[in-house]
């Protein structure tokens, strides 16, 4: 294939102290496609995630976008290279409204140099309805705000811009089921606009749901990556949990395929 | 959920009370400035002084060096933080403009340097804030210690005196002062003028305020503030909007120093003892919350003059200093209070 991966993760580690949190995972992904992240908690997971978002340094191991291999120092590097992320805890400053959140520390300004703050809300009204229409109350601090409505500035935040890679952390854990649905089918349709997402889940029906491809983590190392038809729930549990395959396992889809 | 008896109730869902919220810090600023007209009215009545012309000058006068202190304290208040040491370097400041005016620096840039010193004790509270990750109450008050005792030990903890006219008249001077000769050849004051201590708390307020609401680095002081976490994962350099504030802290404490040495005619290195805690009373009447986030410094304005009019009220009235001592202790306590009943949920 004559184009690289949007985003290679080679042989990363990252330790604290004697504890090998991330273990020499190589993980890579494609344009358009969705990759569900799955593991226990403490699997290493959200620290591989938060290594991929600039928010933690890999003590070994090397990251290529785009074919060109990378240091992130921090999230703003990450967010140059297209890679924005949807944080379980969202991420917001309480305080702020949420055209200040979604612009935060990238702030639109006027020619002098001060925050312009009418083009600022004028474009999160747009980016905001578009996710959700009845989101009015764009003046009022983000602490007032419903969860859903929390939810959605997140995710506005990561898509606003030109974004090429999404990493999503749990985005419908806090979520209502209407809500849940909303998420799903933005999902799909950056995953039509060409979009990769890494999606963290605990959610074993999303992840069937929505994703092409599963990679399961335990201890620190990747145990399985699997193209969704390959797998069953049981098979993805049993990664999980015990790190490894039943021992019977062929294919899911060569299986019916056979019969 | 015991822990939180407002959402087992039920009567006011967190969406509900939330809706209160802004109007609550509107609310607050109200009241801030109702106590401020209440405070003046009882004064006035208690005290015929009080209310006159020339007292609301020594008012502004001595709210100028409050109000400066407290402005520098509500950009450190807002990431989260507290300056306990600005009282010592007001001292440290004036005593270096003064050592340094007196050493055959000209006043201008005599009063710049002082300025600077602030500048950069406020900047190594910041450092060590961010970079040795060491409790700002504890860096602030360490920094608390070593500018009085460098202070003192510069100065032999004598006063400078004697440093000429010039560098009087920022603290004295007045700005359209009219005076006419009367023809017993005595001078009376028509108009006393606009003290230069409350030009400059006026021209520092203005642009404080423009730079925490107009300009990126007040908004990252905001959210450094209120969420850090989130700010430093939303791009914010949270260490440098942490450092901005303390520097600024440093740099108006200092400028507060030269105002209040200048008014002296002196520089004491024993000035400005407990000043902290005035400044601090000050942001938080005002609205600014200790725990972050929030703070504006039209309410550190009114806090500035609430403890301002409580000082002079409380003088002019004959209220003895530890009785003194003692009011302020509880506007202070309650002034927190009032904070933390705030931020119940």
């Amino acid at each position: 294939m004559a184009r690289p991966p949007l985003v290679e993760l080679i042989d990363i580690e990252k330790h604290f102290g004697g504890v090998r949190a991330v273990d020499r995972v190589s993980l890579d992904l494609w344009p358009g496609e969705v990759v569900g992240v799955l593991g226990h908690n403490g699997a290493g997971k959200s620290c591989l995630m938060r290594i991929l978002s600039g928010a933690m340094m890999p003590s070994a191991g090397e990251i290529r976008v785009n074919g060109t291999s990378t240091v992130f120092d921090s999230p703003n590097d990450a967010r140059d290279a297209g890679i924005e992320t949807i944080y379980q805890t969202l991420a917001l400053a309480d305080h702020l409204d949420a055209a200040a959140n979604l612009f935060l520390g990238r702030e639109l300004k006027t020619r002098f140099g001060n925050l312009d703050d009418a083009r600022m809300l004028a474009e999160a009204r747009t980016v905001l309805a578009r996710l959700n229409p009845n989101f009015k109350n764009l003046r009022d601090p983000v602490s007032s705000l419903s969860g859903g409505q929390r939810q959605v500035i997140a995710i506005a935040r990561a898509i606003y811009f030109d974004t090429k890679i999404l990493i999503m952390d749990e985005p419908t854990a806090a979520l209502g089921p209407s809500e849940t649905a909303m998420v799903a089918d933005l999902i799909r349709q950056l995953r039509d606009e060409g979009i990769g997402i890494f999606l963290v889940s605990h959610d074993m029906h999303d992840v069937f749901e929505l994703c092409d491809r599963v990679v399961v983590m335990n201890k620190g190392r990747l145990v399985g990556a699997h193209a969704i038809h390959e797998v069953s729930k049981d098979d993805v549990l049993s990664l999980i949990v015990k790190g490894e395959l039943p021992a019977d396992w062929s294919a899911r889809n060569l299986a019916e395929a056979a019969q | 959920m015991a822990f939180r008896p407002a959402a087992m109730t039920g009567a006011r869902g967190p969406a509900a009370v939330a809706r209160v919220l802004p109007d609550a810090a509107k609310l607050h600023r109200l009241s801030a400035l109702a106590t401020l007209f209440l405070l003046v009215i009882g004064f006035a009545l208690a005290s015929p002084a009080f209310f006159s012309v020339n007292n609301g000058l020594t008012i502004l006068l001595q709210t100028s060096v409050i109000g400066l202190l407290g402005i520098g304290m509500t950009m450190v208040i807002i990431t989260g933080g507290i300056d306990l040491s600005v009282g010592s370097v007001l001292a440290l400041s004036g005593v270096a403009s003064g050592m340094a005016i007196k050493a055959g620096v000209p006043v201008a840039p005599g009063m710049a340097f002082g300025v600077l010193v602030g500048a950069a004790c406020g900047a190594v509270n910041g450092l060590i804030v961010t970079k040795m990750r060491i409790p700002p109450f504890v860096a602030t008050l360490g920094m608390m210690l070593m500018a009085r005792g460098l202070a003192l030990q510069l100065t032999g903890a004598a006063p400078i005196s004697q440093l000429g006219e010039a560098f009087g008249r920022l603290g004295n001077g007045a700005l359209f002062r009219i005076v006419e000769m009367r023809p017993n050849g005595f001078p009376k004051v028509v108009f006393p003028g606009i003290p230069y201590p409350a030009i400059v708390l006026l021209v520092v307020a203005i642009a404080a305020a423009y730079i925490l609401r107009r300009r990126q680095i007040g908004r990252h002081i905001y959210a450094t503030g209120s969420n850090e976490e989130a700010a430093r994962l939303s791009g914010v350099r949270v260490d440098r909007a942490k450092l901005y504030a303390y520097a600024m802290s440093g740099a108006l404490a200092g400028l507060a120093g030269i105002v209040l040495m200048s008014r002296l005619v002196t520089a004491q290195p024993s000035e400005g003892v407990m000043y902290e805690l005035d400044a601090i009373a000050a942001a938080v009447i005002g609205g600014a919350s200790l725990s972050g986030g929030v703070g504006t410094v039209p309410g550190t304005m009114i806090g500035a003059f609430i403890i301002g009019i409580l000082r002079n009220g409380l003088n002019m009235a004959g209220v003895s200093a530890f009785i003194q001592q003692i009011v302020i202790g509880a506007v202070v306590i309650a002034a927190v209070w009032i904070d933390h009943i705030r931020n119940r949920p």
